[in-house]
């Protein structure tokens, strides 16, 4: 810098001596030869002495930094060469530290869903109306190792009386041998059709704003056992533009006590088992990708806390297709029952239930249609002990607008038949105005 | 002439630590939009297998646990030329399957060099970079 400067200031020196010199010749071209030649020369005189003295401050200002310039860049190379390389080190740390995180086995991630809304008739009680609180729903999957996995799903709940209830909706805790094959042990949803595992609690999941209601939980009067305490073996064989998936089960079988559905968490009393299988072929490319169709099947030994005990051999065998794309959602579903009343001689009672939903996914929001039915032999104890064990149908349009990536707000408008009179329903038919605000976490 | 020399070399001491670092700026300018799916060098995954492993669908090749990572730092690339989603979608496809199954989304690495530290330390890891790998990882596709 001082060396620059000097450089600089010699520079201006000698530019303004020749200035001062030239600019008196050009400008003047009169008075005497002497005089000129006189005046040039104390103009002449002042610009050496400005020379000099600008010379002396240059030699001045040089002398007072001399050498301190090139010691201290001589001893920064290094400097910045340590601090540079420690730098690299400690970023070469943190990114091996980072990297190893995935590992991490005491991580717990929680997340959960959450649902309010609105209604004219409440979404599972049609004679509540007015304002609703949904499910508070937390689910956990600790990180837990390679092959060993688990699941679990504490819901809180307003039942249809109201009351918040708490539930361990899913405990299980499983082992991956491979894609093809998972046990689970503990309680999970029971696989069959397509909604019951896909689109279970967490309304936010879901396009439509509830679930048929003969696929409702057991405690919202649901006519399936939705839930099951055993074990399941489940997996997926990959092969050329699609998959296999199947799923084979046995538990606890259920008991309805109250009129609803119990799946027994704890055992049993009777030994009685529930058992059944799912087999599905979803296409993953081409034209049909996103198609899926299945079958599934289950029986169970299914008593109730009627004195006497009724006992019904509930035999159910279905289908269900699903396709899912970018641009739609098409569901349907179909039950077929045919309960065997073993405590007496009821024989056997057949009956069905299931829905088709169609949906649309548009840049505006996900606008659906479903139409869901159920015929159900009241002379079936299964049914007829049940809270709603009811024949109805019913037919529902409805919307969905996500509001964020993380919350959903659902509209739906419905017309309900209940077709069969109960001790515990009354035939009626009644219209829904329903609003939902649902979000996960 | 120690005056006039020293502050040269500084410059040019400098210079040779800026001039990679330029080189590898115009380096990563001229490759700008290239992106790397890598493996442990124990995973033969395929190709087409690449969408399934990051979605949760395929969670294993043989006997190898298969450990996805993202790599935040080019996640949204990756998301756009591989996966065909956007980071919302992505989002959503996660929420649902570890909801379903109980399967635990990619943990999230923040730089080619932190992904690249995992995909080496972790058997059956897997992640993807925006500059060549090198050596210790298996390129699964490059796009």
């Amino acid at each position: 810098m001082i060396k620059q400067a000097g450089n600089t200031a010699r520079g201006l020196a000698l530019a303004v001596a020749a200035f001062s010199a030239i600019a008196p010749i050009a400008s003047r071209g009169a008075g005497s030869e002497g005089e000129q030649i006189a005046e040039l020369k104390q103009k002449l005189d002042q610009s050496l002495k400005m020379i000099e003295a600008l010379t002396a401050r240059v030699r001045q200002l040089e002398a007072a930094q001399p050498a301190s310039t090139p010691t201290a860049a001589a001893t920064a190379v290094p400097a910045d060469a340590q601090r540079i390389e420690t730098v690299e080190n400690r970023v070469a740390q943190m990114e091996a530290s980072n990297a190893a995180r995935g590992g991490d086995s005491s991580s717990l991630p929680m997340h959960g869903f959450a649902d309010v809304g609105v209604a004219n008739h409440n979404p599972w009680n049609p004679d509540l109306k007015g304002y609703y609180v949904g499910d508070l729903d937390f689910y956990l999957t600790p990180r837990l190792g390679t092959h060993t996995k688990a699941l679990f799903e504490l819901n809180f709940e307003t039942d249809t009386d109201g009351s918040i209830g708490v539930d361990l909706e899913r405990a299980q805790i499983g082992y991956s041998f491979s894609d093809a094959a998972t046990v689970w042990l503990g309680r999970f949803h029971t696989p069959f059709g397509y909604m019951n595992t896909a689109l279970h609690h967490g309304s936010w999941i879901a396009n439509a704003l509830r679930r048929p209601a003969f696929l409702n939980f057991e405690d919202h009067d649901g006519i399936l056992p939705v839930h099951t305490v055993g074990a399941w073996l489940t997996g997926a064989a990959h092969g050329e533009g699609g998959k296999l998936l199947y799923d084979v089960y046995m538990g606890n079988g259920q008991r309805i006590s109250g009129g609803v559905i119990d799946m027994r968490n704890a055992g049993n009393d009777h030994g009685q088992l529930i058992a059944g299988g799912r087999l599905g072929y979803q296409w993953t490319e081409g034209a049909a990708e996103g198609l899926q169709f299945g079958l599934h099947g289950f029986s169970s030994k299914i008593g109730d806390d009627q004195v006497p005990e009724h006992n019904t051999q509930l035999r159910v065998v279905g289908g269900y297709g699903v396709y899912d794309t970018d641009r739609w959602e098409h569901i349907f579903e179909i039950y077929l029952f045919d309960n065997k009343d073993v405590s007496g001689n009821g024989g056997t009672h057949k009956s069905t239930a299931g829905f088709a939903q169609f949906a649309y996914r548009a840049p505006f929001g996900v606008p659906y249609l479903r139409y869901e039915r159920a015929s159900l032999q009241q002379a079936d104890q299964y049914f007829a002990q049940q809270a709603f064990g009811a024949s109805y149908w019913r037919a529902a349009i409805g919307i969905r607008f996500d509001i964020d990536p993380k919350s959903a707000l659902k509209l739906e408008l419905a017309n309900t038949h209940v077709t069969d009179q109960t001790p515990n329903q009354i035939q009626r038919e009644y219209d829904d105005a329903l609003a939902q605000y649902a979000i996960r976490f | 002439m120690r005056s006039g020399s020293s502050p040269l070399r500084t410059r040019r001491w400098r210079g040779a630590r800026v001039i990679p670092l330029i080189g590898l700026a115009l380096a990563g300018w001229a490759g700008a939009g290239e992106l790397f799916v890598i493996c442990n060098a124990a995973v033969a995954l395929q190709p087409a297998e690449i969408r399934d492993t990051f979605v949760g669908e395929k969670g294993f090749v043989g006997a190898v646990k298969l450990a996805p990572a993202d790599n935040s730092a080019i996640q949204a690339a990756f998301l756009e030329k591989v996966l065909k989603v956007d980071a919302a979608k992505y989002a959503g496809i996660w929420t649902k399957k570890s909801f379903r199954d109980g399967d635990i989304p990619p943990p999230v690495k923040t730089s080619d060099a932190e992904a690249l530290a995992y995909v080496k330390q972790t058997q059956g890891g897997c992640s993807y970079v925006g500059t060549e790998p090198g050596p210790g990882v298996k390129v699964i596709a490059r796009f």
